[in-house]
């Protein structure tokens, strides 16, 4: 029995070290840095870029290389993940090849919709492995700023014209009901 | 002549809130910002930008359309009533030349002040929640009426000696679209030396970088003289030529 456990404690620890290893030599490497221009303290509306370094680090080409752009909401009580449909333009960049110790850098451009924290991170898989490679996260907070409110907007917006058209209504009562009375 | 002055006023200025054609005026001039207005809410690109500036651009929409009345109802001041058979009366009738012209443009600072009227809910609307509504209303107030009134004085000062709305129309419509191509133009082609001398000559890019100066850049009065300068020198010079027409106005 003694022996069995000894066996299985060395199988184990062989096969950690044998994925440990895998992990070591992962064929990708990514980076992910805030541009210089970005502004220091944004604000809604500001644009911001961020650039990702992918490069093959392994002995073999990569190919059908697919990178994307995450954006996660990490408010207090909000925490979500960011629809990027206003947010941005650019959110993938698909079918990229890379050969051994080839790189390829990408911009993310992005327009600053709504204030709050959040995290930003680039994602790469292929299609030959059943991995995902993740980048380093980047945290940034985009400040608040006093922009339209539609429910103030709405109303005025269609009750003005609507009193003006009672005006014009009793304008023309009125004008017929004077030419009656003479 | 007071009493001639003000029931020509009275007259002109009541056909903005009794007329149809001052009503469907006011109609699609409230149109026009609440279309404005829900193109702002409903653009997600536009709806970033913030309260200051949205109330800027609407500040010298507001003031354009109330220099486009001003062509129109300046046009029609004498060439109008010469077409509809009018203007001989009118002159027969004792009336001093310039209290004739004095009602006319009464009845068009009227016409302006319902405009203003009608846009502050507006005004309101895209900009209280954010800085210098207040300012915005006073200075639309006192830079916006030297300048609509002073097109106003244009448009009669060619109406009277050509007799043709047509004409007198069209030439201050023109005037109008070149003055107030700074509400078009970006400022970075405003920068150029050229696009630097036509705004300094230029009452409504004076009266539109007034708006800028004090709802965006909140600056104070004292910043605003040599522009304040430039409006009121524009009402004057318009009224100086509108004076000189209406002595003697075509009627045959």
């Amino acid at each position: 029995m003694r022996i069995l456990k000894k066996l299985f404690a060395v199988i184990a620890s062989i096969l950690l070290s044998a994925s440990i290893s895998a992990a070591a030599q992962a064929p990708v490497s990514l980076n992910l840095q805030s541009d210089a221009k970005n502004p220091a303290t944004p604000v809604m509306g500001d644009h911001m870029r961020f650039w990702s370094t992918i490069s093959n680090t392994g002995s073999s080409p990569i190919e059908g290389l697919v990178a994307w752009i995450s954006l996660v909401e990490i408010d207090p009580g909000n925490e979500q993940p960011v629809d990027l449909e206003d947010w941005s333009a650019h959110k993938a960049v698909t079918g990229a090849s890379l050969k051994p110790g080839e790189s390829l850098q990408t911009d993310w451009p992005m327009r600053l919709i709504k204030g709050g924290d959040y995290r930003v991170v680039v994602s790469v898989t292929d299609p030959g492995s059943n991995t995902v490679f993740t980048s380093p996260t980047l945290q940034f907070h985009v400040r608040q700023k006093s922009v339209l409110q539609a429910g103030r907007v709405l109303p005025v917006a269609a009750a003005i014209p609507l009193l003006i058209c009672a005006l014009m209504i009793f304008n023309k009562t009125t004008q017929r009901l004077r030419r009656e009375r003479v | 002549m007071m009493n001639t002055t003000w029931t020509i006023a009275r007259k002109e200025g009541a056909q903005m809130l009794r007329s149809q054609r001052g009503i469907i005026w006011l109609l699609t001039f409230s149109g026009l910002l609440s279309a404005f207005s829900l193109l702002l809410v409903s653009n997600t690109e536009l709806s970033l930008l913030d309260n200051a500036q949205v109330v800027y651009m609407m500040a010298g929409t507001i003031m354009a359309a109330g220099a486009l009345l001003a062509a129109i109802l300046g046009s029609d001041a004498y060439a109008g009533e010469k077409e509809r058979g009018t203007l001989v009366p009118l002159l027969c009738a004792p009336i001093a030349p310039n209290a004739l012209l004095a009602g006319k443009i009464l009845g068009l600072l009227i016409a302006w002040g319902v405009m203003f009227v009608t846009s502050v809910p507006y005004l309101w609307a895209v900009g209280a929640s954010g800085q210098n509504l207040g300012p915005a209303l006073f200075y639309l107030a006192l830079f916006g009426t030297p300048v609509v009134l002073g097109f106003g004085y244009l448009a009669m000062a060619l109406s009277a000696p050509t007799g043709s709305v047509m004409t007198s129309l069209l030439t201050t419509v023109t005037l109008l679209m070149l003055a107030a191509s700074p509400l078009l133009i970006g400022p970075g082609l405003r920068g150029t030396v050229i696009g630097r001398a036509l705004d300094a000559v230029n009452p409504f890019a004076g009266a539109l970088n007034t708006f800028d100066s004090v709802i965006i850049d909140s600056e104070p009065f004292s910043v605003q003289t040599a522009r304040l300068f430039l409006v009121i020198a524009w009402l004057v010079g318009c009224l100086i030529l509108a004076r000189r027409s209406a002595g003697r106005p075509d009627f045959q």
